[in-house]
């Protein structure tokens, strides 16, 4: 593992100890480091709980500044929730094994997520169980890479 | 250095005998090459010290401008402590300007050098800067405002000196004020074949009690890496009429 990737993992892991981005930045731009800024803060999210969701996707935006993953969940009467789950950008999400057709809509995965702290609808990705089985991250380089290309 | 470039930059020397970047381009040696892509690097616990980007001085505004400043530091954390964010340009999808856009989260950036130019491009937003190595530096007073300003640079043996001017008020380093006085020094070297340090100095005579330094430090990514586009057509994100930042849901 190089230093960038160790740097990443830290930035993930500082994320995953409740310390929130714009707590991180701050430290950058006054404390020993250099400023290092980020699109927003994860303040509007919970970042000590985790929800999973079992769902169907009706659509992956592989957009900026964010990715989304739309989805709809069944709740225990069988009656479908919609869900707006928000993932890092597309550079940051490649950096982790993701592709701009990773998934797609109609296809079923498991997310876990922190929940957003209104109590609405919404939340910030940790890591998404694709179709295939592979676990990807929404962190650099979290996933293990994509399968080997199979000839048919 | 061929002698085709030597009787070329002489004869801009003879132009231009006040351009500094004439004057170093005289020296005998030729500039080491920052093309390429450049990952924000810090270093880690067992990586070599003299890599890692030194600690920023520290930063001492007026007190006329400190007072806003710090007011709005603790709105912003007690913001954060019940769980919103201030509205900032990063939310509202703002390109970040100079000096911002050198060190954005992980995002690299791309370094494209020429004998008379050498071009930033950042991943993040898919800002651009110019940096020219050819020209002297215009007056501060006749730079249209902007988010890069106006940037010259020339060599001092292996290091590239950036002078930019013209950033306008409202493109700020994380809400740090200044004036139409301020100036930013960039001193960008080679550590080794895959460091690279920017030191950045901000000056302010209106603002800053004295020059404030911090330094990004890069690590070059692999060479078959692409940068990838950055454009914001799908922000979710709003201010609200209270100034905070808020998060538009599909389903809302």
């Amino acid at each position: 593992m190089d230093s960038i990737e160790r740097l990443q993992m830290k930035i993930l892991q500082a994320v995953r100890a409740k310390v929130c981005c714009c707590a991180l930045m701050a430290a950058g731009i006054f404390g020993a480091a250099s400023p290092v800024l980020a699109h927003h803060s994860f303040t509007m999210f919970d970042m000590t709980k985790q929800l999973t969701l079992v769902g169907t996707v009706s659509s992956f935006e592989w957009t900026n500044p964010h990715s989304y993953i739309e989805i709809d969940v069944p709740d225990e009467k069988g009656a479908a929730k919609h869900w707006s789950i928000e993932m890092g950008s597309p550079s940051i999400l490649m950096q982790s094994g993701w592709k701009f057709n990773s998934i797609k809509a109609g296809e079923k995965v498991t997310l876990i997520i922190n929940p957003m702290k209104s109590g609405q609808a919404g939340g910030f990705l940790s890591t998404a169980t694709l179709p295939d089985g592979r676990v990807l991250s929404n962190g650099p380089r979290q996933g293990p890479p994509p399968p080997a290309p199979t000839q048919k | 250095m061929n002698l085709g470039m030597k009787s070329k930059i002489l004869c801009y020397a003879a132009l231009l005998p006040m351009a500094p970047a004439m004057v170093h381009a005289q020296s005998a040696s030729a500039p080491p090459d920052f093309t390429g892509v450049w990952g924000i690097y810090r270093g880690g616990p067992d990586s070599d010290p003299k890599f890692r980007p030194p600690a920023p001085t520290p930063l001492v505004l007026k007190p006329e401008y400190d007072k806003p400043y710090q007011a709005r530091r603790a709105e912003e954390a007690a913001a954060a402590k019940r769980g919103e964010q201030l509205a900032n340009a990063g939310a509202e999808c703002i390109p970040y300007g100079v000096p911002t856009m050198m060190s954005v989260a992980i995002y690299p950036v791309e370094f494209i050098q020429t004998p008379k130019q050498v071009t930033i491009i950042s991943e993040a937003f898919s800002e651009v800067r110019r940096v020219y190595l050819d020209r002297p530096q215009a007056k501060m007073e006749d730079v249209a405002p902007g988010f890069y300003g106006r940037s010259v640079g020339h060599w001092e043996g292996d290091t590239l000196v950036v002078d930019t001017v013209g950033i306008k008020p409202t493109v700020t380093l994380r809400g740090l004020p200044h004036s139409p006085q301020m100036r930013v020094t960039e001193r960008i070297r080679m550590l080794s074949a895959d460091i690279l340090h920017d030191q950045i100095t901000i000056e302010d005579p209106v603002v800053l009690e004295k020059p404030y330094t911090y330094t990004t430090a890069y690590k070059r990514m692999a060479s078959d890496y692409e940068m990838v586009e950055f454009v914001c057509d799908n922000n979710r994100e709003y201010v609200d009429e209270k100034g905070i930042v808020r998060l538009k849901l599909h389903n809302q």
